[in-house]
């Protein structure tokens, strides 16, 4: 038997993806020896770093805008060009990239997974929400059931794990 | 063509073991049998049956007539195989373990195109009272475009249906086409839903035609659900199968029963589709007919056994027509196009992988299909086994991405349909749980609109235990979608209405 890593859930030898929670089961040990040879590891880093700068057209301008300034190296990352943006961490060789991808933010020593949260902006709120992330999410300091969405205002501060997170909003 | 031989009128391969013979004679007796058949001319056929098996089933006979056989023709067949395995080798242990093969069918570079064949095609349309308006407006004006769209050779027949059904055209009717359309559009909706009453009459009607070069086939539109007559609907659609007749589905709306459907449509090698608007319906109509320009082989089926250990968990087409197969053999396969694969991808349970073999054959059968020609179809039977290596440690090399990526929207697939098992079972704690996950995964491919409609219906299940009128079809079918290979990416249709 083997067991998912993410729902401890019993599949058998063979099997690709929990049944249970959809994770994949094989490649692990691939990861590792790929990331040795370090040379894709930084060209994808230099990709996603590209990313926040370069600024989006505005499709549908939001009633309300904001803006993710990150506590600990200062920078800020606007949120453009929809109403809902997935928070998380790019890693190789998965499929899943988030719209706002923390991994130069030392995402993974602090604990963001993959798919953490998401920010979804209305006409007149914003609504934060976990999604089922490994270690949760603290809006204020509290920590904030997974799947429900919660308003979030000027000043908050939503911690991915350790990674902390003001939220900038301007109405 | 060269002559046929008695193992042609068997279906089955020079090389068949005495166990095929015997399978295979027993499935067309039953088929042909005086007391069953209907059409004119199988008695003959059956006769056929019967002294080709008294031939080959004495192994004395059986030699002196393969001594007799002309030489087997040299020809490559025009499909060709092709099996990418999830692992390398099956590992010797004596826990179950799971095992996956993609197989794709294609046609081979060089095989000659026959020209496009003419269809034979029957409208079931469901006229019950809730077809009233837009829908059954949609489906009218649907069907008289299709009927000025056909070549003369093209056969098209109409039949309406609701606590009762009525043939509406004929098929190979010789009426003018006005006269026709007007019969289309003065269709009434009222009454009940029947289906199988609707789906016997088109079988009667397509039949007349199908044992010419024609591709036969039945779509059924409906948009409620029949009751009481589910499994004789079932059983019709075998029979409509062991005709090369398929059948496609058109759910519109709530009410239908898409696991019926599903089940009988997956029978014949067909499949089923979900609208919630009235728009699509014809999207699926004019996309079905385009489907047949582009088919190539007909009525692909796959006869198989496995041995004792080894079960078929799973099987799932992927292209054309994304649809769960019915797992039993043989295996209805349907249409193979002509400029892309036919994708399957099967899952494989072994137990008790034998300790001192050094190979397992998964399951061993024969592929058999016709390609209509412009005078008849010529039926093809080769041999496809699928077996791999046994080895003894457990192969941790990574499976092939083609692979990866079928299986990672296939078990989101899956995790529908669980989610909805947990719900008929009353545990609505891990139907919302799969279907929260679920929709974490949605999200990371990018499916904001399914994710959303998937979280909406979360909601709805802790609030009423149950799913919404719509939102179990509109993942389902949602969530099939997905597993079209790219390139192949039909218009997403979950919207609300």
């Amino acid at each position: 038997m083997i067991e998912c890593p993410n729902c401890h859930n019993k599949e058998m030898p063979g099997a690709l993806f929990c049944h249970e929670c959809g994770t994949q089961l094989v490649d692990a040990t691939r990861l590792a020896t790929q990331s040795i040879n370090g040379g894709s590891t930084d060209k994808l880093a230099q990709t996603f770093q590209s990313i926040p700068q370069v600024p989006i057209p505005p499709q549908a301008p939001a009633d309300v805008a904001v803006s993710l300034f990150i506590m600990e190296t200062g920078e800020i990352l606007p949120l453009e060009g929809r109403t809902e943006f997935t928070i998380g961490r790019s890693a190789e060789g998965q499929p899943i990239l988030p719209d706002i991808d923390l991994a130069p933010y030392r995402a993974y020593e602090q604990g963001v997974s993959r798919l953490h949260a998401s920010i979804s902006l209305g006409k007149q709120q914003a609504l934060a929400t976990d999604l089922g992330s490994a270690n949760g999410t603290r809006l204020n300091g509290q920590k904030i059931p997974p799947h429900k969405p919660y308003q979030i205002k000027h000043g908050d501060v939503l911690t991915l794990g350790k990674l902390k997170i003001q939220l900038l909003i301007r109405r | 063509m060269a002559e046929e031989t008695l193992y042609d009128v068997l279906g089955l391969p020079r090389d068949a073991t005495p166990e095929e013979i015997r399978h295979s004679y027993r499935d067309m007796a039953r088929r042909l049998h005086p007391d069953h058949n209907v059409n004119l001319g199988e008695t003959e056929l059956f006769i056929g049956v019967q002294e080709a098996f008294e031939v080959l089933s004495d192994p004395d006979r059986k030699k002196n007539y393969d001594l007799g056989l002309p030489p087997e023709p040299l020809m490559i067949p025009p499909i060709s195989v092709q099996i990418t395995y999830s692992r390398n080798s099956l590992a010797r242990m004596s826990e179950p373990q799971l095992f996956y093969a993609m197989v794709e069918l294609r046609v081979h570079a060089d095989a000659e195109h026959p020209p496009t064949s003419p269809i034979n095609l029957c409208l079931v349309l469901d006229c019950s009272t809730s077809m009233q308006g837009v829908r059954l407006d949609t489906v009218k004006s649907t069907a008289i475009d299709l009927v000025r769209q056909l070549q003369s050779e093209d056969i098209l027949s109409i039949v309406k249906f609701s606590d009762r059904a009525e043939v509406i055209v004929p098929a190979g009717s010789r009426a003018d086409r006005r006269s026709v359309e007007t019969r289309i559009q003065v269709l009434q909706a009222g009454g009940g839903t029947e289906i199988l009453q609707g789906l016997a009459l088109g079988f009667e009607e397509i039949r007349r035609y199908c044992s010419s070069n024609r591709i036969s086939h039945i779509i059924l539109i409906t948009d409620g659900r029949t009751y009481g007559d589910e499994e004789a609907c079932i059983r019709l659609a075998d029979q409509a199968s062991s005709y090369g007749i398929s059948i496609s589905a058109l759910g519109i709306g709530s009410q239908w029963n898409d696991k019926f459907l599903d089940e009988m449509v997956s029978r014949t090698g067909g499949n089923c589709k979900y609208v919630s608007r009235a728009e699509d319906i014809r999207r699926f109509i004019l996309e079905k007919i385009n489907g047949f320009e582009h088919s190539f082989a007909e009525n692909a089926t796959y006869t198989f056994s496995t041995p004792e250990n080894v079960f078929l968990n799973y099987a799932f087409r992927l292209h054309p027509d994304t649809s769960p197969l019915v797992t039993g053999s043989p295996l209805v396969l349907g249409s193979i196009p002509r400029d892309s694969n036919h994708n399957l991808l099967l899952e494989f349970l072994a137990n008790d992988v034998p300790p001192k073999a050094d190979h397992l054959t998964l399951c061993k059968g024969r592929l058999t299909y016709e390609v209509p020609s412009s005078t008849k179809k010529r039926k093809f039977v080769h041999r496809l086994d699928i077996a791999t290596m046994i080895t003894d440690e457990f192969d941790l090399e990574p499976p092939p991405p083609n692979l990866m990526q079928a299986m990672s929207r296939l078990t989101l697939y899956r995790m529908q349909e669980r989610a909805r098992e947990d719900i008929g079972d009353g545990n609505m704690r891990d139907a919302t749980r799969r279907l929260q996950n679920l929709a974490t995964h949605l999200l990371a491919q990018g499916q904001r609109d399914l994710a959303r409609s998937v979280l909406g219906e979360v909601a709805h299940i802790q609030q009423n235990q149950t799913f919404s009128e719509e939102g179990d079809k509109r993942i389902k079918y949602g969530t099939r979608a997905l597993l079209l290979p790219p390139g192949t990416k039909e218009k997403q249709h979950d919207r609300v209405s």
